[in-house]
């Protein structure tokens, strides 16, 4: 199984090469763009993504293991971001967390997602959903089938 | 060159090059200073933050690897201070240390250890169960066995693959408490100079697998010598042991430093090639595959050698000392014989590379040259003596001074190999270096010379 990135995707690299002074500095955009296009990171794709930048794929993938919104492995389960910081943990994230344990989706713990004053927060494929409750949190997960 | 500059450490003056790195000055200076991440051919990186200390007008305690000296700089290194720095953060370094120090074989060699003895002495504030687990047996390929829990990630192992071999496999992946030295999932360590980081690794994380678990370090005893794998004349330390009714043994070899030769590094098949001085050793005299003694085998030799009379080649190993080929050379003109030094069964151009590795895998090559020996085969021989040459000749008698067995009906005689005998070689640049007698074994083979001593007797 080998990666390809799309036309979309190519043309876009060709764009932002030209506004960069190294080619190294796409290696942060390339894996956004593979994660958007695979849904995960695959070893093919960051060799790929090495070629693309001049850069040896093992500094890629030090990169997309350091930065925890990078995903190594595919899943078929759901991404739900829950933010773990102060106002959405005084506001009930906790609640928040107990009822999405109840489905079948893949929780993560992550850091403010910068909409404290809609707190408690969560993301779903980079849609925010606020204000968040139990009764709240059932309705969205199972609106998403 | 940059202009030399005066600066004062702990309130002595120090002559140095401006602009050049502190850390290098302390080093050179002797003066104590910690530290795991730098390394004189790596550079400074600046991540294990021991080297700290102080500088005179600045605020806090800066680290000596990433400063750079100037004219008039006053440097503190003793101060009580400043050894609280280097507590704290050794504290930190040992966090989620597993002290198993027992079964480390980095133990005793460990930068850890020492620094412990030095500026640590404290109890663990986090207790064993609480540290945080990593894999301790990760085989990284090319004889390097990693234990992930031991490493202060110095990034040493992974500037080297990147700054030196440049092949990449290794890096620090993860961050906080989950960052470690990995390679890529399902690829290896694979360079001809791997087995370097295991002496790069200034704690006990990187090991090799070829000597991990088989000697404890304090009961090696080293010995300067010459790498004999080819002509480059890698400097090395040959680290070897005789254990309580066994025999002097070779556990190692290391690089040892040489700038004008091989820096700090040697390849991994000059590391390994101790095991050939072990293996296959011929220690008894054969005449027709049968054992001789002494007597018998010298009776033999001076038959053959009176047969022959006239018709006697001398063959010469360009592995040998430059001491015993001239006592060679001189032998064979005594008894009339010509000399022969073939030169192009050690040529392996696949051996070559840019780095250390040269195609000209003779030791003492550069003494055959500098000698003008004949570097031709030797032709219509009635009898050769070969000494330890690798080639098979045909010839009409033959006796061999070998260091290993072979199959052959000739005489053989056993040899002492470059390991248990002194002497100087001459590389392929025309660099001369002595090489130290490092193994006395129990029953030594005879050295070349105290094989001609018998044979004239």
């Amino acid at each position: 199984m080998s990666f390809c990135f799309n036309d979309a995707n190519v043309a876009k690299i060709e764009a932002l090469k030209k506004r960069y002074p190294s080619a190294q500095a796409l290696s942060l955009p390339c894996l956004w763009m593979v994660q958007y296009q695979e849904g995960y990171i695959s070893l093919d794709a960051i060799d790929v993504i090495a070629e693309v930048t001049d850069t040896p794929a093992m500094e890629i993938y030090r990169v997309a293991t350091f930065y925890t919104m990078f995903h190594l492995e595919p899943t078929t389960q759901k991404r739900v971001l829950v933010c773990k910081t102060l106002s959405c943990k005084l506001c009930g994230s906790d609640a928040v967390l107990e009822q999405l344990k109840k489905h079948d989706v893949l929780v993560e713990h992550v850091e403010c997602l910068g909409s404290c004053g809609t707190a408690p927060v969560m993301q779903i494929d980079d849609v925010n959903y606020e204000n968040l409750t139990p009764t709240k949190v059932d309705a969205i997960v199972e609106g998403l089938r | 060159m940059s202009e030399m500059i005066e600066i004062i450490v702990d309130d002595k003056t120090y002559r140095a090059e401006e602009g050049s790195l502190l850390i290098d000055l302390l080093i050179r200076e002797e003066i104590k200073v910690p530290y795991f991440c730098y390394h004189e051919s790596l550079g400074a990186d600046g991540n294990c933050r021991m080297c700290m200390v102080e500088i005179a007008g600045q605020k806090r305690p800066q680290i000596a690897c990433d400063t750079l000296v100037k004219s008039g700089m006053e440097v503190n290194s003793k101060s009580t201070k400043i050894e609280k720095v280097h507590t704290d953060i050794l504290e930190l370094e040992l966090i989620n240390h597993p002290v198993d120090c027992p079964t480390c074989d980095q133990a005793g060699e460990c930068s850890l250890q020492d620094l412990y003895m030095d500026y640590g002495l404290h109890d663990a504030k986090v207790t064993i169960v609480d540290k945080v687990k990593h894999d301790k047996k990760v085989d990284l390929g090319s004889n390097v066995m990693l234990d992930q829990e031991r490493c202060v990630l110095c990034a040493r192992c992974t500037r080297f693959t990147d700054k030196i071999t440049h092949t990449h496999e290794l890096g620090i992946i993860g961050r906080g408490d989950e960052a470690k030295v990995s390679t890529m999932p399902g690829r290896k360590l694979d360079n001809p100079y791997a087995m370097n980081v295991v002496d790069l690794c200034p704690v006990g994380a990187l090991t090799s697998k070829d000597f991990r678990f088989h000697q404890r370090v304090w009961f090696l005893q080293s010995a300067e010598s010459i790498c004999h794998g080819c002509a480059k004349g890698c400097n090395i330390y040959i680290d070897h042991n005789k254990m309580k009714y066994q025999d002097d043994v070779i556990y190692r070899f290391r690089p040892r430093r040489n700038d004008a030769v091989n820096g700090f590094y040697i390849c991994d098949e000059g590391r390994l090639s101790y095991k050939e001085l072990e293996t296959n050793r011929l220690e008894s005299m054969l005449y027709d595959g049968v054992v001789v003694d002494e007597h018998e085998a010298i009776a033999q030799y001076k038959s053959l050698l009176t047969q022959y009379q006239g018709r006697v080649s001398v063959v010469i190993d360009a592995n040998l000392y430059s001491e015993e080929i001239e006592a060679i050379v001189a032998y064979a003109e005594r008894i009339g014989a010509k000399v022969f030094a073939p030169l192009e069964c050690y040529n392996d151009p696949s051996f070559a590379d840019d780095m250390l590795k040269s195609a000209q895998r003779a030791a003492n090559y550069g003494a055959i040259v500098k000698m003008g020996l004949e570097t031709n085969m030797p032709s219509d021989a009635g009898l050769i003596i070969n000494f330890n040459h690798p080639t098979h000749f045909n010839a009409e008698a033959e006796i061999h001074f070998s260091t290993h067995k072979q199959e052959s009906n000739a005489l053989l005689l056993p040899m002492a190999a470059f390991s248990e005998n002194s002497g100087s070689l001459i590389n392929e640049v025309g660099l001369e270096q002595w090489c130290e007698k490092a193994v006395e074994k129990n029953s030594p083979a005879p050295t070349v010379l105290s094989w001609l001593e018998k044979v004239e007797g």
